[in-house]
């Protein structure tokens, strides 16, 4: 009797045991946070920096969109002389509090978690509120507004990107390396669907939000563009509702786009991006990666990445509040554009190796037509289509991409 | 015809994994045991195969070090709920919960978004294209150019039938999940016939999860069982633990799922409603087989089934 309630004893304390490592895995992140953050909180007075950065769920080495803010801060610190802090948090209010509590006067956070700053969680004031003399930066969103449309709060930005001027970019190269696939590629390596069965491109997207859509809108208005150039009829397929997880349900989509005649699929769905990259190699096609440069995961079969280049806005800003003009941009919505650099395609040398000698000259060319393009986007000649502020895309401008499941 | 082989292999690709967890979840289901911890048994395959396979290039024994991890979380399991008698949902749900959190922070720990075999494996190698057969008009698309893992499924939906009907072991598997005092009683070593279950569903599940990561993919993301486990577990569920019965319902669910992924490319703007076709089959299924199994049962509660 009682060797048996012994056993159980030692049952539940296995079964503890069990879930306390999965609880402790889970916070790691909020545990590398604690460290840092719990050290600033003991000693408020010895700040060692005044910019502080609150890194994604991706974390600092994600060779994108949280490592390029760093080295904007990396930037900062050279050129300006002020110190920075890194922050890795699962746990984003409790991180902007106790860094705004250890007295850093400019807090950037790149995770998509705005609730406890401007709006204030579980009976809290909003934390924008509790350190009205530290400014915050948020970016790829502004929650920092009223119904009427004037700022919350006057410590907060919000830093946008125009993602759907890369994305155009995309488009074009799209249809561009589509037109000329053997002459760039050869033959070889690549099984490019040919002919009028192989104009058409693909966007899979993880929802369908303004913040995906801006992408897919973008990337077929590029395509639009030099189809009607080259008087070609091209398909666009959508997808907008791939998840973020699933990679091989993923795969298996993208593999539809792919047998129906789609040469490239350009993909905002996170890990389902990845599923698509890869069966982009398997049918030796190619993919269109998103945020960071990921061109080299699959030398050859990822076509380009549109990324957010996060150093720009990070490097602006710390230097307005080096500058003591912090205040004049609160409570405003920044956003930057191709022009800016703040986002772009990548500059393509991973594709650019697979082009063969022969092909040469035709590549020349399209980068020039790239540059071309992407210099009428900053003089305003061309005007794409922005979804994340909720512009309204009508199809009917796309003369030469028709997109049957949108 | 395109689209149809596309849908054909499709389905044989979806149903793959679970089918191979389906048998493997079955044989528990027999003696009793509630395994909701499949999933996360898949997922450790899916990631200890992947990482062991990038760590030493080559996905052999990468495969095998998953298999004998996926193993080892079978034991702890099985010890967990058999020796020490914890609640076997408990425990299975905190399985998934470890495995889930383990593979998220070891990617963490290695700084990367996820694991890419990229330089190790082409899953295009691992394609086995069977001469004449895959000439065949649709029977080839079903047949031929799967990897390895899918022929080993067949022939495993077969073998656990095998064993779970003429074999004595299959015979106290059946006699422990009935009734297991009587089992006791014969002299029948319960525990020891409920961790033989437990771990080759273990074994069999670790498979499924490196069918989807390393063979078909190359790649592991975080999650990327994504409920597969589950859909295993309903599988066995409306197949009452029978092997050929639960399979069908597999497939069933694979191929709502490779109908869902190959219709909506022509449905036009409705293409987004499509990809709850193979949650609303699997809600039909489940409770037409709970309904139908309802009828002509007069007690309540005891045995399984």
């Amino acid at each position: 009797m009682f060797g048996s309630h012994k056993k159980k004893l030692v049952a539940l304390f296995l079964s503890a045991l069990m879930i306390v490592p999965a609880a402790a895995f889970s916070g790691c992140g909020s545990k590398g946070q604690a460290a840092s953050s719990g050290s600033a909180q003991s000693a408020p007075q010895k700040v060692t920096g005044k910019i502080a950065l609150i890194c994604s769920a991706a974390g600092p080495n994600d060779n994108g969109y949280n490592q390029s803010a760093i080295d904007g801060l990396k930037e900062v610190k050279k050129d300006l002389g002020i110190d920075y802090k890194v922050v890795q948090s699962t746990d984003i209010p409790g991180s902007l509090t106790s860094l705004a509590q250890a007295g850093y006067k400019l807090i950037f956070s790149l995770e998509y978690n705005f609730d406890a700053l401007v709006k204030g969680v579980g009976g809290q004031k909003a934390i924008a509120d509790q350190f009205p003399d530290t400014t915050f930066v948020v970016f790829n969103d502004n929650p920092n507004l009223k119904a009427d449309g004037t700022p919350l709060h006057k410590n907060v930005i919000s830093v946008m990107f125009n993602v759907n001027e890369s994305s155009f970019l995309a488009g074009a190269l799209s249809v561009m390396v589509n037109e000329n696939a053997t002459t760039l590629f050869g033959t070889s390596d690549y099984s490019f669907t040919a002919g009028d069965a192989g104009r058409k491109i693909g966007f899979i997207g993880g929802t369908k939000s303004n913040g995906i859509t801006v992408f897919g809108y973008g990337y077929a208005s590029g395509a639009n563009y030099e189809a009607k150039k080259l008087n070609k009829q091209y398909t666009c397929y959508t997808y907008y509702d791939a998840g973020f997880t699933d990679s091989a349900a993923g795969a298996t989509k993208a593999n539809t786009f792919f047998s129906s005649g789609a040469n490239v699929i350009f993909s905002s769905a996170g890990s389902v991006g990845d599923g698509v990259d890869s069966k982009a190699k398997e049918v030796k096609k190619m993919s269109i990666e998103v945020d960071a440069n990921k061109d080299a995961a699959y030398p050859g079969h990822i076509l380009t990445s549109v990324i957010k280049n996060t150093k720009v806005p990070v490097y602006t800003i710390a230097k307005y509040y080096n500058d003591g003009k912090i205040a004049d941009y609160g409570g405003k919505e920044l956003t930057y554009d191709l022009k800016s650099g703040a986002t772009s395609i990548t500059d393509l040398t991973e594709i650019g190796s697979k082009v063969v000698d022969s092909g040469k000259d035709e590549w020349t060319k399209i980068k020039a037509e790239l540059k071309d393009i992407s210099d009428k986007i900053g003089s305003g000649t061309i005007k794409v289509v922005n979804a994340q502020n909720g512009e309204k895309f009508d199809k009917s401008t796309l003369t030469n991409v028709t997109m049957p499941n949108d | 015809m395109n689209m149809l082989n596309s849908i054909l292999y499709d389905t044989i690709y979806y149903s793959t994994p679970i089918v191979l967890c389906t048998i493997g979840g079955l044989l528990s289901y027999n003696a009793n045991v509630v395994n909701i911890g499949l999933e996360g048994m898949m997922l450790m395959g899916a990631f200890s195969s992947a990482l062991f396979s990038l760590l030493t290039g080559n996905i052999f024994l990468g495969i095998l070090i998953g298999v004998v991890l996926t193993f080892l979380l079978g034991l702890i399991f099985s010890f967990l709920s058999i020796n020490l008698k914890s609640n076997f949902i408990i425990t299975g749900f905190g399985v998934n919960i470890l495995v889930a959190a383990l593979s998220e922070f070891v990617l963490q720990y290695m700084q990367v978004a996820n694991i890419n075999l990229n330089s190790v494996v082409n899953v295009n190698h691992l394609k086995i294209h069977i001469p004449l057969v895959e000439n065949i008009p649709i029977l080839g698309k079903l047949l031929s150019g799967h990897p390895f893992m899918t022929y080993f499924t067949i022939a495993m939906v077969f073998v656990v039938n095998l064993i779970l009907y003429h074999t004595r072991f299959g015979l106290y598997v059946r006699v422990v999940g009935e009734n297991e005092d009587s089992a006791r009683s014969v002299g029948i070593n319960v525990n020891r016939v409920r961790y033989a279950a437990i771990l080759i569903g273990a074994v069999l599940s670790a498979l499924a999860g490196a069918n989807l990561s390393v063979e078909r993919m190359a790649l592991f993301t975080n999650n990327m069982t994504a409920g597969r486990g589950f859909i295993a577990l309903a599988a066995f569920y409306c197949g009452k633990g029978k092997p050929l019965n639960s399979v069908l319902y597999a497939v069933i669910f694979g191929l709502a799922q490779a109908l869902a992924t190959n219709l909506s490319l022509n449905a036009g703007a409705a293409s987004g409603l499509f990809g709850a076709v193979p949650y609303v089959v699997m809600v039909i299924v489940l409770a037409a087989v709970s309904v139908t199994k309802q009828r002509g049962k007069l007690t309540r509660g005891t045995g399984i089934g």
